[in-house]
């Protein structure tokens, strides 16, 4: 009887250890510790930037033998639906992007595991990043994400446009008074020609023009609406000036008919501010890619550009959580931002490792989003950004239509963000 | 003709092409009623069923089986569900809470609801103004002596059959406020067109008029059908009686067909109030200039604001108890033009 | 019918011939109307982005461009999407063509206790307006895990209240002799339905396949919801996101729509006919 019992547990543990071993491993410490396998799922959602996260898995699977890495990709339209959905039902990738706007929700719900920052454990090293992109995924107390690559806004310029318009291309020391006023010049209503592209974007335009402005988003407690602010006004306002009093801009209406990028590229607007990654898009389109160039933004009361970008996290239901950290820190150290760097979509995170990304493209100044990071501004974010961020471009739509005045759209905004912000402390905490 | 729906069976949109099942909302008894055998009498119905066996029976529940089970589950119980839902709040990420009737207080009180459900209110109403165009059409069809009407039919039909996403994609070109051949065309003729479907004041027009696009060939067809079901020999009569053209029209084809067109105007509007898709991509709501389209809020239906609450928003319980309110209002309004039908319509 | 009921009154009244030209006028003009935005996609499908954007316009493009079809295809599998579509089409079509004849004739011919029960829950679901479904059948094929694949987009779309009512009423207005005969015979009701009724339920049967079919084709919300990547989803979820990736190069947009629809309008084509008399006829019996 007894020793039946014994046998049984033998035979039991036994069983339990050859399924661990079969299955991989249960945990990744052990996994590290005696080198065996295990399977690794990635989440990533640019499709131009796949064969660089492969080639770093491939990097990765070289390294730790017996290790496997799925890189999955679900286009960007459907990846937060799908994602939600995956982790509602506990089937999230092990290892997965992130970014600014959906990373509160993820963090406060307890989706993501806490990565050590410092320690023998230590993930990420915080001096290894921009300030303000590291801060971006920290929540309460925590760090959630190691960062993968960076954006920062920079102003693109049509030189044939400037030439024939007679006005020097912007150097980076242009004040706003000096962005408008060449922006009239370049104007050429006969031709069909802008002078600048004013979208209601957020990190290309407004979000870079407040901070210039000296105004805010959101509070630092993450508790309330800024768009009161005269200052934050102030900002919207240069946006809404260009195209209504200066009129220097196509109009909303124009820009929702043909997308700005189109009308910058097809020479009908000269000049557009963007993101670094849209960098690729115009060095592609051959037609252009020898006529447009890139500068330092224009300064309001201050100099500003937002910073935004991605970083890998990981699922708080993967099965394998140390290997997956171990997935991470490989990702966001050098090795692999030197990679990502070469094939040239997205500015590595990791200081010191951006040098490929500029010399991808020679004939454009790309320095200048790297000299960008000294002025950044952090992207503002809170718990569910989403629900304010429509808010935010619902109401802002109105007033750069001239729909509604920009002061009382302002208001109405921050009116629905402050209920909304209110909302979320409620369900929140 | 009895009243008819394209009804459905499946996660159908409501967009408003014949030859997609969605839902609908017709009063299901009255169609029955009004479709049934032709031609047969109640007595010759129970001599022929006392001929059936006992054993057919289980025949009878083993060949419904198959379609009773999967409506049942995809369909039947669905409905049970969405209702429930609407009484409940979702969490992101699962975890749902029964919150009463909070959902419709907020309903209640939302301003966006309002201005979508107005907006589907307006394309609805406009959308019906084809059915006068498609009638012209069929009468005009229906000529004696005309040729080339097949032509005609297979043109018209054209839209009908294009898929709505497309539809949306081509007419977004069109209607393009800088270089849309809509503009250039009217520039030609001196008039300044406008962006619109980027400008509040012209959206919605400028999507019904895509929805009359899409339906007249199939409106035409129908009445077209209706038209040619009534008796050549009346118009002799009437023309013997000294009736003119005219007063053809308005004292025989009219009151014959108004059947007809009573079944179109219900199917119509049962469509048109669950229009998504054609809308959903010609406002763009799935690109980036979509979200600050500034005609956005006067262009949103009703249930694109359901898919947005449901599936982007993830306020699944808000969404349900807006489809909920939607199911109402259609009832409701094929409910009246029943009721109404009775002052108008006339069954031969 | 419609030809040869009009050709019977030109015969009668030759006469009133000249007399047609207003009539040809207005319908031609709907005409060109109608299939105007069509041809304008066609024409814009072949030209540059920056000559599709000229003033004035070009009616003719001056190169055919051919590249804005490799760049549909470069910006989305649409040759995955199209089989997609098709096998969505063809499975869900099948499905209720059986399906649906097979419990109408139940109910058109077989008595049965709790048969009138029944087929009120059967028009039940008919009078439902499809969103009404939409969250529980996503939450059902969650459970499933069938999100991202091919039987999602077909199987809730197999079953059909409107096909079962639709071939009903057909299966009602044939004559019954014939079944009688066989049942006389000792064919077993499914015997009869399979061998006798069904091919006398042709016309209704071709209806509601083609109502199906224009359906499946067309459908956007529900695969935009099940489906999301891009190898299993249908050709329409396709051409938005071709929409979403090219914004507004119109050009390379026409050309995804064409493809998109082209299938459907060659069908229209070769059977017009069968389409046009199909849709008449679920609007008299439905």
């Amino acid at each position: 009887m007894r020793r039946r019992t014994l046998l049984t547990a033998a035979a039991s543990a036994l069983t339990a250890a050859t399924g661990a071993l079969a299955t991989g491993c249960d945990s990744g410490a052990s996994a590290r510790a005696s080198g065996r396998g295990g399977r690794l799922t990635y989440g990533v959602w640019d499709v131009y930037q796949l064969p660089a996260m492969r080639k770093a898995a491939r990097e990765f699977e070289r390294t730790h033998p017996g290790v496997t890495v799925e890189v999955q990709l679900t286009p960007n339209g459907t990846y937060w639906t799908k994602l939600r959905t995956a982790c509602t039902s506990g089937t999230a990738p092990d290892v997965f992007w992130m970014n600014g706007p959906n990373f509160g929700l993820y963090a406060d719900s307890g989706q993501l595991l806490p990565l050590a920052t410092d320690g023998p454990d230590a993930v990420v090293e915080p001096s290894a990043y921009p300030p303000d992109l590291f801060s971006l995924y920290h929540w309460k107390g925590r760090q959630y994400g190691a960062p993968k690559d960076f954006d920062t806004v920079a102003l693109w310029f049509n030189k044939k446009l400037f030439e024939r318009a007679g006005v020097d291309p912007p150097d980076g020391t242009w004040s706003w008074e000096e962005l408008i006023e060449n922006a009239r010049r370049l104007t050429d209503r006969r031709r069909g020609i802008h002078g600048i592209a004013a979208p209601v974007w957020a990190q290309e335009n407004y979000y870079d023009s407040i901070a210039q402005a000296g105004g805010w988003v959101i509070s630092k407690d993450r508790k309330r609406s800024g768009y009161s602010d005269p200052r934050t006004i102030e900002g919207l306002r240069l946006w809404v000036d260009l195209i209504h009093r200066h009129r220097a801009s196509p109009t909303l209406q124009q820009l929702t008919d043909t997308d700005p990028r189109q009308l910058f590229q097809s020479g009908r607007v000269a000049m557009m501010q963007a993101c670094s990654y849209d960098a690729a898009t115009f060095w592609e389109d051959r037609g252009i890619r020898d006529q447009v160039d890139v500068a330092p933004l224009a300064h309001g009361r201050h100099r500003a550009s937002i910073i935004h970008g991605l970083a890998n996290v990981v699922y708080a239901r993967t099965p394998h959580p140390e290997l997956a950290r171990e997935f991470v820190r490989f990702l966001s150290g050098r090795k692999a931002s030197l990679i990502q760097g070469r094939y040239g979509s997205a500015i590595p995170a990791r200081n010191g490792t951006q040098e490929p990304w500029t010399q991808a493209k020679p004939s454009f100044n790309l320095q200048v989003y790297l000299d960008a990071v000294k002025d950044a501004q952090a992207y503002p974010i809170s718990a569910n950004t989403a629900a304010w961020s429509h808010k935010e471009q619902q109401w802002l739509a109105r007033a750069w239509s001239g729909h509604e005045d920009l002061t009382d759209a302002a208001h109405s905004l921050t009116r629905a963000m402050d209920q909304l912000l209110a909302q979320e402390g409620k369900s929140g905490s | 003709m009895s009243s008819d729906v394209t009804a459905d069976a499946a996660p159908g949109t409501g967009a408003p092409a014949p030859g997609r099942p969605s839902g609908t909302g017709v009063p299901a008894g009255a169609a029955a009623a009004a479709t049934a055998p032709g031609g047969l009498d109640p007595a010759a119905l129970r001599r022929r069923e006392r001929r059936f066996r006992y054993r057919d029976k289980w025949w009878g529940y083993a060949l419904i089986a198959p379609a009773g089970l999967g409506l049942a589950v995809f369909y039947l119980w669905p409905v049970v569900q969405t209702l429930y839902y609407s009484f409940t709040e979702w969490g992101a990420f699962g975890g749902t809470e029964w919150i009463g009737l909070t959902n419709y207080r907020t309903l209640v009180g939302d301003p966006e609801f309002w201005q979508a459900l107005g907006n589907t209110v307006v394309y609805t109403a406009l959308v019906l103004l084809g059915i006068p165009l498609a009638m012209v059409l069929a009468v005009l069809l229906n000529v004696k002596g005309m040729r080339g009407t097949g032509i005609y039919r297979t043109l018209y039909f054209l839209p009908v059959v294009t898929m709505p996403a497309a539809v949306a994609v081509v007419w977004r070109w069109l209607y393009n406020g800088d270089v849309g051949i809509l503009n250039q065309a009217l520039s030609a003729i001196g008039i300044d067109g406008t962006f619109w479907v980027s400008d509040p004041t012209t959206v919605r027009f400028a999507i019904a008029a895509i929805g009359v696009w899409m339906t007249v060939g199939y409106n035409m067809i129908l009445l077209l059908a209706g038209l040619q079901g009534i008796p050549q020999d009346y118009y002799e009569a009437a023309s013997l009686d000294g009736a003119g053209r005219v007063r053809q029209f308005f004292s025989l084809t009219l009151p014959l067909l108004s059947p007809t067109l009573f079944f179109t105007t219900v199917l119509s509007v049962i469509q048109s109030l669950q229009v998504f898709d054609l809308v959903y991509l010609i406002l763009g709501a799935n690109t980036q200039a979509g979200l600050t389209n500034p005609a956005y809020a006067e262009g949103q239906t009703v249930v694109m604001l359901f898919f947005q609450k449901s599936f982007f928003d993830n306020q699944r319980g808000y969404g349900a108890a807006i489809v909920c309110v939607l199911f109402v209002l259609i009832m409701a309004l094929t409910a009246i033009q029943f009721r109404l039908q009775k002052r108008w319509v006339h069954y031969g | 019918m419609a030809e040869t009921a009009g050709a019977a009154r030109t015969a009668r009244r030759p006469r009133r011939e000249g007399r047609l030209w207003p009539a040809h006028l207005v319908l031609s003009l709907g005409a060109v109307v109608t299939v105007f935005p069509l041809l304008w996609e066609l024409l814009t499908s072949f030209k540059t982005f920056g000559e599709s954007t000229r003033v004035p316009p070009t009616i003719w493009p001056e190169q055919w461009e051919w590249s804005n079809y490799a760049k549909v295809f470069s910006a989305v599998p649409f040759d995955q999407q199209f089989l997609n579509t098709l096998l969505m089409t063809v499975a869900r079509t099948g499905a209720q063509l059986v399906l649906c004849s097979m419990a109408a004739y139940a109910f058109a011919r077989i008595r049965f206790p709790g048969r009138g029960p029944l087929f009120l829950a059967f028009l039940a679901v008919l009078m439902v307006p499809g969103e009404l479904f939409l969250l529980p059948q996503y939450q059902i094929m969650q459970n499933l895990g069938w999100l991202d694949s091919l039987q999602a987009l077909v199987v809730p779309g197999m079953f059909s209240a409107f096909g079962t009512f639709l071939l009903r009423q057909f299966f009602l207005g044939l004559p019954e002799e014939l079944e009688e005969a066989a049942r006389l015979d000792g064919a077993n009701p499914f015997t009869v339905y399979w061998r006798i009724a069904l091919p006398l339920a042709r016309p209704g049967l071709l209806a509601l396949g083609i109502l199906t079919f224009l359906w499946s084709w067309n459908d956007l919300m529900w695969p935009l919801v099940v489906n999301t990547d891009p190898e299993k989803v249908p050709l329409s979820v396709g051409l938005a996101s071709l929409q979403g990736a090219h914004l507004t190069e119109y050009p390379v947009l026409m050309a995804g729509a064409l493809l998109a629809t082209l299938p459907v309008i060659v069908v229209f084509m070769l059977m017009q006919r069968h389409f046009i008399q199909g849709i008449a006829f679920s609007g008299m019996k439905g």
